[in-house]
């Protein structure tokens, strides 16, 4: 169990006055059983309205707009969080696993994964001591293979690249570790879900893996090959990256838009 | 009632003029070019006795009340699929399932609000359900001004005729609007001018009150939709009746690059400020591949016998029905579930070797497209066709029901019939023309 502060900062420019911005933001994380937050403050600058709504999926968003025009649009999220309360969530959404096994839009097989499925599936075969445990097992072993094989390598892709892609490439960020393995997870009939949050230290948002198992959700780190920890600091989950966007905008004006994000968290002495 | 020579026969160019006057057109891209075409009135109507639309009335409001339990149970609690009634598969691999919906319950718990029923009469004089349509099914306005426009061209015609007045269509729909408004002003969204169903929407509207709006008109702020006159005025909206699809209605829920759309109107929809018709989300009830599971859903949800019956549908994604499409591929016709407006369809028999091949290639590598139906032979209408001289034709039925506080069959509906003597399609998309139905009332 640990105690951590964050920030969460992103700014928005505009190279010329927009108006009729509206966004949608999905970046302050909520309670749950890993996690407890306290001393929540979120900014937002500048906006017209701003409300609360959700997804589909069980996480919060606020939305809103600013009519007026505006070169700079900024959102600072921070608080407290006492992480590590437990190292699973249960899972209220039983009813409802089947979004998470079957094939989303970044997440889908091609070719290239589909052979390297099966050739884990080999591999796990010869194995047999990893064959108890279910789907948390296959799924740890899945992690581990994943780990050996693929390099991490910023910018080798994009935050388009899809699960097969980034696995042709061989390399990739944090987003495709994730999608790789949620593509084998739910190959191997073992639902699992796309998460975004925060890690120790200065950079920008983390991205990871929960798997169900047994009204569980267990999280997995493929990036760092870890279980999840009193580290992670989660924000929201969906089936891949296109539900957790952290921030989705439109606006009227032609303007080219730079984003700068920030995440800072330090863990705090009780 | 006999059908005879009616004197509504000798006025036929003066209705179809006055249609074309009132710009009851129907527009179709073809070619990635718009076209507005007429879309021409037959007069020889489709006639139903009131004993046999009895019997329809029954089985369509029993077929649409089980589609709504279904939606509320997909978006909901999932009963369906946890009994196994229908495979996991049909609805998460399916393109209609809007994860976004899930456990949301629309206002009076009404998912559609207007549906679209398709149905085919065979030789045998039984009906066939063809085609739920739940998303933004069209039409209902074409039988309802045709009707109108006969009675002014021809009053001689209706003079003694015993058959139910459809003009009521505008009082069932805004009675089904303000059922589910939680307060504010009725309108309907159109896409705009250049849509296929323009002339619809303006003339509905027209009809029910309801305030003819275009998205650049309604915006969001904070947790209600307002309508914004010319004057820079605003005013809550309570009901949308929406003639744009799901993909297009919120550019920051739906689609990205939809710009007919209101930002954040599914926003304030999920907090029940708005009611929209139909709900987001229908399209995992009404594809192809779910068509096959609706007798199934009578069963499950009301402990029924389906009154209606399906064409006789094979799925084969069932090792067994694929064995069967296999065996008699050549008297079949086949449907691929992602496609809508008669395209996809293909009729075994009339294809060369190679496309069989191709197809069959297609069908053993994903079982789960592609639905497979016994070709009924329906009944045909006559028309008159461009000599002047009677003809028969094939005709397809689209019923509507409307969900109110109970449902709402409306006593008539839109009666579509291929002009080409070989074609057993009767999609507006495909051409074609239309005609009036008439319910006797006794």
């Amino acid at each position: 169990m640990k105690k951590l502060g964050f920030t969460y900062q992103m700014l928005l420019r505009f190279s010329a006055p927009v108006t009729h911005h509206h966004f949608t933001l999905k970046c302050v994380p909520k309670s749950s059983h890993r996690q407890e937050i306290s001393d929540l403050s979120v900014q937002v600058e500048p906006y017209g309205f701003l409300s609360r709504s959700g997804d589909g999926f069980g996480n919060e968003s606020l939305y809103g707009a600013c009519e007026m025009a505006h070169q700079s649009f900024r959102v600072c999220v921070a608080g407290t969080v006492r992480t590590g309360l437990s190292h699973y969530e249960m899972a209220s959404d039983v009813h409802r696993l089947g979004i998470y096994q079957y094939s989303s839009r970044n997440t889908a097989p091609g070719p290239a994964l589909l052979r390297y499925a099966d050739d884990l599936e080999q591999r796990r075969c010869k194995d047999c001591g990893t064959r108890r445990g279910g789907n948390y097992a296959r799924a740890l072993f899945l992690m581990e293979q994943l780990y050996r094989d693929f390099v991490y390598e910023p910018g080798a892709t994009d935050i388009q690249t899809t699960a097969e892609e980034a696995f042709v490439r061989g390399r990739g960020v944090c987003q495709d570790y994730a999608h790789i393995l949620i593509a084998l997870c739910r190959k191997n009939g073992v639902p699992a879900r796309y998460v975004v949050g925060m890690l120790p230290g200065e950079g920008l948002s983390h991205a990871w893996v929960e798997i169900y198992d047994d009204g569980m959700w267990l999280g997995l780190d493929p990036t760092n090959n870890l279980l999840v920890t009193d580290q992670h600091i989660k924000i929201s989950h969906g089936r891949d990256y296109h539900d957790c966007l952290l921030n989705r905008g439109i606006f009227t004006g032609s303007a080219t838009q730079t984003q700068e994000v920030s995440v800072v968290v330090r863990e705090l002495t009780e | 009632m006999e059908e005879r020579e009616l004197d509504l026969y000798r006025h036929t160019d003066a209705v179809n003029e006055l249609l074309a006057r009132y710009g009851v057109k129907f527009g179709i891209y073809k070619n990635n070019e718009f076209k507005e075409q007429l879309f021409p009135f037959g007069p020889i109507p489709r006639i139903i006795s009131a004993q046999e639309f009895a019997v329809l009335e029954e089985g369509l409001k029993q077929r649409v009340t089980a589609l709504n339990l279904f939606l509320k149970d997909i978006y909901g609690e999932k009963h369906i699929l946890r009994d196994k009634v229908v495979p996991e598969e049909f609805i998460y691999a399916g393109s209609g399932y809007a994860a976004l919906c899930e456990g949301v319950l629309p206002a009076q718990g009404v998912y559609s609000h207007i549906s679209g029923i398709d149905l085919v009469q065979g030789k045998n004089g039984e009906w066939y359900i063809l085609e739920d349509n739940l998303r933004v099914p069209s039409g209902a306005s074409y039988p309802l001004i045709a009707r109108s426009l006969c009675r002014q061209s021809s009053p001689a015609t209706f003079r003694g005729l015993q058959i139910d007045d459809n003009r009521n269509y505008a009082e069932l729909l805004r009675r089904t609007m303000d059922y589910v408004n939680p307060g504010g002003l009725p309108v309907i969204l159109t896409p705009g001018r250049y849509n296929a169903a323009y002339f619809e929407h303006s003339y509905l509207a027209e009809l029910t009150g309801a305030v003819l709006v275009s998205g650049s008109d309604l915006v969001v702020e904070g947790d209600y939709l307002y309508f914004k006159d010319y004057s820079g005025r605003k005013e809550r909206v309570g009901v949308v009746y929406r003639r744009i699809s799901d993909d297009y209605l919120d550019p920051m829920n739906f689609l990205p690059e939809s710009v007919i759309g209101i930002p954040h109107i599914y926003d304030v929809y999920r907090k029940g400020n708005v009611a929209l018709m139909n709900a987001p989300g229908n399209g995992v009830a009404d594809d192809k591949g779910i068509y096959y599971f609706v007798p199934k859903m009578i069963q499950y949800y009301l402990n029924e016998t389906p009154k209606l019956q399906n064409a006789p549908t094979y799925l084969p994604y069932y090792p067994e029905d694929m064995d069967f499409v296999l065996q008699n591929f050549d008297r079949l016709v086949l449907k691929d579930v992602a496609e809508a407006g008669g395209y996809g369809v293909v009729f075994a028999d009339r294809m060369t070797r190679e496309e069989k091949e191709r197809f069959l290639a297609m069908l053993r590598a994903e079982p789960r497209r592609f639905i497979a139906q016994e070709v009924i032979d329906f009944q045909d209408i006559d028309i008159f066709d461009e000599t002047g001289a009677r003809a028969p034709r094939k005709a397809d039925l689209r019923a509507f029901v409307l969900m109110a506080d109970e449902p709402l069959v409306w006593h008539s509906g839109l009666t579509r019939f291929s002009r080409n003597p070989d074609s057993f399609i009767v999609n507006s998309s495909q051409g074609g023309g239309f005609k009036d139905t008439w319910v006797l009332s006794r």
